[in-house]
């Protein structure tokens, strides 16, 4: 078939598409209320944060609006899968993306997250030519903001109380980056594909 | 003026016509294509809207479509109304309200005036009115607005309804050929209380 997987490299971490054996890992943190947030699957149980797993293994492309890219983020150093990052295509005519991303608690305040966004970023800018990334983060949730912000993306909004979520009223925030503003070439070291059977 | 047959499916619509110190806020009526013909034909008016300058027939079907936004009936629902002067009784723009989301209690905020009738707060005058229709009847909780980055006339009519600044989104979108830049303002009813 000649079908090629994206595998991206950086520094201490490996970002390639889900394979079956990572569905543990992922059901180590995939359920969490604070990962639950932006994710496109709810997963409440064991068998709903499964079948979010079985969909995300199928996101391998970025064809067209509406796809999405999802990539396992794996430690070089021992193998696990620390989280993953997810970017979406949004708008043909104007070249938007979403990124998202998930780290699991154990692997928190390390960089893996941030190490894992930028090569994503820069994978997006390079190989699919958008003009615009952005992410949203709940008000509360102070490490994605810094995350986003390390990176060097713009705070565009800050929504207050425009939803409600879970009952409660929901604060959001915006980040974003042009192709422009990004630092190329400084958060990859390198990026290969290999084949798969 | 005889009294406004609203559809039966209403749950909110407000007293017409609503009266502020200077204006008259009432349904459009098939008489006042003329009048929005005078400014939505303008490109200089068109130029920070979604629409094209319009033609006199489009405005014409747009009066006819407005005639029957007086009241919400559910979720997407806008009341659009003709903001007239009462001194002279000319119509000299259009405010809008527009019911987003039933279960959030939130409404989006519009509004166009004629140029000649720009600089007297009339736009922040007729908005204010439909804000507190808004907050007062529909109990909303959150009426957001938005404009183009560089219709700073518009931004300041956002500012004096004490909207505050949310978003300032850059290149988002292609908007007529171009890179989009755009401004978000809200206002909460807890902070829309605290500055009456």
């Amino acid at each position: 078939m000649g079908m090629t997987d994206l595998t991206i490299k950086t520094g201490r971490l490996v970002l390639r598409p889900f394979e079956k054996a990572d569905l543990d890992e992922v059901l180590s943190y995939y359920s969490l209320p604070d990962v639950q947030r932006y994710l496109d699957w709810k997963a409440r149980d064991r068998t709903e944060a499964k079948s979010a797993f079985e969909a995300m293994r199928k996101q391998t492309r970025l064809s067209r609006p509406g796809d999405s890219l999802t990539l396992a983020v794996v430690r070089k150093a021992d193998g696990k899968v620390v989280g993953h990052v997810s970017l979406r295509y949004m708008d043909a005519t104007a070249a938007q993306a979403e990124i998202r991303f998930a780290v699991g608690p154990a692997f928190r305040r390390k960089g893996y997250g941030s190490e894992a966004v930028g090569a994503v970023i820069s994978h997006g800018f390079a190989e699919h030519k958008f003009h615009r990334v952005f992410a949203r983060t709940a008000g509360g949730n102070e490490a994605s903001a810094q995350l986003l912000k390390g990176l060097g993306m713009r705070l565009e909004a800050h929504y207050r109380e425009h939803a409600l979520f879970q009952g409660e009223w929901d604060e959001e925030l915006h980040f974003a980056i042009l192709d422009r503003e990004w630092q190329r070439g400084a958060k990859v070291s390198e990026i290969s594909r290999h084949k798969v059977a | 003026m005889s009294q406004v047959p609203l559809p039966i499916t209403t749950l909110f619509a407000p007293d017409y016509p609503i009266m502020t110190d200077r204006l008259r806020l009432r349904p459009f009526s098939r008489g006042d294509v003329d009048a929005v013909y005078s400014y939505r034909s303008r490109p200089d008016v068109s130029e920070f809207l979604f629409d094209q300058p319009m033609s006199h027939e489009e405005c014409a079907e747009a009066v006819r479509i407005r005639a029957g936004q007086l009241a919400f009936s559910g979720e997407g629902d806008k009341i659009l109304l003709a903001v007239e002067r009462q001194d002279d009784g000319r119509l000299i723009g259009e405010v809008s309200l527009i019911w987003r989301s039933v279960a959030d209690r939130q409404a989006e905020l519009g509004y166009i005036l004629h140029p000649d009738a720009h600089g007297h707060g009339y736009a922040t005058e007729a908005a204010a009115a439909l804000l507190a229709f808004g907050f007062d009847v529909v109990g909303l909780h959150r009426v957001y607005a938005r404009c183009d980055a560089k219709n700073l006339a518009s931004a300041k009519v956002m500012q004096r309804l004490g909207m505050r600044e949310e978003a300032h989104f850059r290149e988002h979108a292609q908007f007529k050929g171009r890179w989009d830049e755009e401004f978000v303002y809200a206002i909460l009813e807890s902070e829309w209380r605290q500055s009456r």
